[in-house]
């Protein structure tokens, strides 16, 4: 999952970069409006996190312009604006959620997951097959088996599963799995998405991950038997 | 003119119900009937008390003119009485019927053919003679039964109304005197008072009716008037009502003449203006105080949350904690400040007032930014003359001193200098700082001593300004009567200027 975090503080930016890519997200960070602008409309990123008074351009606007455009992705405010006025100003420009600084991490963590719960989904857990995966706590399950996976693996493997049933392409892969910063050589994906399928034979959970040749991968739950 | 009866004004107040409380278009009838009222009755009054002189003086002239015709025969003084009463007897008691006999008769009385020629003419008139004690000796037939009243009381000849039978009538009684003097009996003569009477009974009767109505009318019109004149106001009453400190954006429309009530419209408006910007004043600052010390905390908080999600490495440690101490110091500093704010504003900040010699306390400010200087490359020159004394606080000389320095040296490109001079004429002392930083744009210069205002409205951190430094300067400026003024041009440089 792929999150584009504008904001103006170094210090916040920081520790945002940081603990949010040891949740395996891939981050990306803008330090004005407009560069955020830019980046949002240029990249394709599964969750914003824009604070409201920044340089050049303002978070709302910022908002209002990404709305305008069309863009769906979910907006998270981060602000020090604290009133109900503020609130509402924030939300009605757009934003899909609020948060005042200062603020618990782990809250932020949750209101992320809210917003890349899926739609049809009762919990935040991700199925496909005997296959079960816990975003929050990282964990991967086969039937009652846990799976050891590293970040980037479980990162794949996560924005795979929650596109089940769709193709995803190399392109795409690269961009929602790895962050902006990447060299666009795509073989790397080959080589998680074998690590992935050897780990996920071993736990017997075998044709999950179909390749549809030269254009990425899919994951279709498994015919029952 | 519009046909809405004058009862639907809106906003009447009937709250409190007692008179003094009227509204003021009542108010404003009420006066001005009051006024018209009394001059009215004294226009009517001097009116009557005039034809009421006019008339009697009209009728006394008649009266005075009767007696002078009867008189001259016995002259009023030195006949006898009784003489006199066989000749007036003879001469009011002639009957028409004998008329052309006695004409004959008394031929060689002219006089006494006209007045009685006369008397055929215009109305009856009493005549009577009393003895000196009042008692009725003679009078003309057409008394009948009636007399006419002797008032002995009076002396000389005097008019007064008096009564016979029902009627009124005005007499004249003139004393007759022997030739001692003594009074020896009356002469009195009187005419019915009937017109006169009629036309002062009118003149009152007009006044009676006429007074109360013309006084309700004008009140009505009165209040009318009011009513529409200061139905302005009631609009000016109904905008004011809706104002509230979240509706404050809204303006009373402007009357369409320069009259008061344009001024005060344009008065009440400017009143909202100013209440309008001190309330956003005290809003942006609330925003901004908040955001300024909120930051820092949301950044020592989340960067200590995500350092004990798990196990680093010592330098990691480190690195972050000099961040954390980093942020926690620059919110210590945002304290400081905000705390000395706030005690000016509540008044509790008093200067020491005392004569300093001006050099050492900057040279004491210099001293302690020379280090950020030096780190910059950035030159520093003070241009004092020792002698130079002048009366302020020292230590909030130094403070100020201190803020626009370090504003110019964070704002100074690298290599560049700052020269402090101060220069004496006469009894003012101007202490400049000028440095060749990055400069002010015009349209900023008003505010740059606005709290947590700053040029850069980027407010990131990385010149470390808070926006409190200019404000803390100002406000130390007025507490001891020292003007700050500022020149700046851009990619020039700032001069910044403290007039003691």
């Amino acid at each position: 999952m792929r999150i584009l975090i504008i904001e103006d503080e170094p210090g916040i930016a920081g520790f945002l970069k940081e603990g949010l890519e040891e949740e395996y997200f891939a981050v990306d960070l803008a330090y004005d409006g407009k560069r955020g602008l830019d980046f949002a409309l240029t990249n394709e990123y599964d969750l914003l996190i824009v604070d409201w008074m920044i340089p050049a351009l303002s978070g709302i606007e910022v908002c209002r312009q990404l709305r305008k455009a069309g863009s769906l992705v979910p907006i998270l405010f981060l602000t020090a604006k604290d009133t109900v006025d503020d609130v509402v100003f924030g939300l009605d420009a757009g934003a899909n959620d609020y948060m005042k600084k200062p603020f618990e991490f782990e809250e932020l963590l949750a209101r992320i997951r809210v917003q890349l719960r899926s739609k049809n989904s009762t919990d935040d857990m991700l199925r496909a097959g005997m296959l079960t995966i816990n975003p929050a706590t990282h964990q991967v399950f086969s039937g009652e088996e846990e799976l050891t996976l590293t970040p980037k693996e479980f990162a794949l493997l996560e924005y795979l599963v929650r596109n089940k049933e769709r193709v995803c392409t190399r392109s795409r892969i690269i961009e929602h799995v790895w962050d902006i910063h990447f060299d666009s050589d795509t073989s790397v994906i080959d080589v998680y998405i074998t690590f992935l399928r050897r780990k996920l034979e071993a736990a017997g959970c075998e044709q999950l991950i179909h390749t549809i040749r030269g254009v990425g991968y899919i994951v279709r739950e498994p015919a029952s038997p | 003119m519009n046909n809405e009866p004058h009862t639907t004004f809106p906003q009447e107040r009937r709250s409190d119900a007692r008179w003094w409380n009227m509204s003021l278009r009542n108010r404003i009838a009420l006066y001005y009937t009051t006024a018209t009222a009394v001059l009215i009755l004294l226009v009517f009054t001097a009116i009557y008390f005039t034809v009421d002189r006019v008339v009697y003086r009209h009728v006394d002239e008649e009266l005075q003119h009767e007696v002078a015709e009867m008189l001259p025969f016995p002259s009023r003084t030195g006949h006898d009485i009784t003489e006199f009463a066989l000749f007036l007897e003879h001469e009011i008691n002639d009957d028409d019927s004998h008329k052309e006999r006695k004409q004959h008769h008394h031929l060689k009385d002219e006089r006494s053919y006209h007045w009685k020629k006369k008397k055929r003419d215009v109305d009856p008139e009493f005549v009577q003679l009393a003895n000196s004690s009042g008692a009725m000796m003679i009078k003309s037939a057409n008394l009948n039964q009636n007399m006419l009243q002797t008032e002995r009381h009076r002396s000389g000849i005097s008019f007064f109304n008096s009564r016979v039978g029902n009627s009124t009538v005005r007499q004249v009684q003139v004393p007759l005197f022997n030739t001692s003097g003594a009074v020896t009996g009356y002469l009195l003569v009187a005419v019915p008072m009937k017109n006169a009477i009629i036309v002062l009974r009118d003149l009152q009767d007009i006044f009676l009716v006429a007074f109360p109505l013309i006084i309700l009318t004008l009140f009505v019109l009165t209040r009318s008037i009011a009513g529409r004149s200061i139905r302005p106001i009631e609009k000016v009453i109904a905008t004011a009502e809706q104002m509230s400190q979240t509706k404050l954006d809204q303006r009373i429309p402007l009357p369409n003449h320069r009259d008061e009530l344009y001024r005060l419209v344009a008065t009440i408006n400017a009143l909202f203006g100013r209440m309008q910007d001190a309330f956003q004043r005290e809003k942006n600052f609330t925003a901004d105080a908040s955001h300024e010390l909120k930051t820092p905390l949301a950044v020592v908080k989340g960067t200590l949350e995500v350092l004990v999600r798990k196990p680093r490495e010592r330098e990691h440690y480190e690195a972050k904690i000099h961040l954390c101490l980093h942020e926690l110091n620059r919110m210590g500093r945002m304290l400081e400040q905000l705390l000395l704010l706030a005690r000016h504003e509540s008044s509790t900040m008093q200067p020491h007032i005392e004569t300093l010699r001006l050099s050492q306390h900057i040279n004491n400010v210099v001293e302690r930014v020379r280090s950020s200087a030096q780190a910059k490359g950035i030159a520093m020159t003070v241009t004092c003359a020792d002698n130079v004394t002048v009366a302020a606080d020292a230590g909030m000389v130094e403070m100020m001193v201190e803020n626009i320095l370090s504003n110019a040296v964070k704002y100074s490109l690298s290599g560049s200098s700052i020269t402090i001079a101060v220069e004496q004429s006469g009894d003012t002392v101007t202490c400049s700082i000028s440095d060749e930083g990055i400069g002010i744009p015009e349209e900023k210069l008003h505010a740059i001593f606005d709290r947590f205002y700053r040029v850069d409205e980027s407010r990131t951190s990385s010149t470390g300004g808070l926006g409190l430094g200019l404000s803390i300067v100002k406000k130390l400026a007025d507490l001891q009567h020292i003007k700050v003024s500022v020149a700046s041009e851009l990619d020039r440089g700032t001069t910044f200027r403290l007039r003691f």
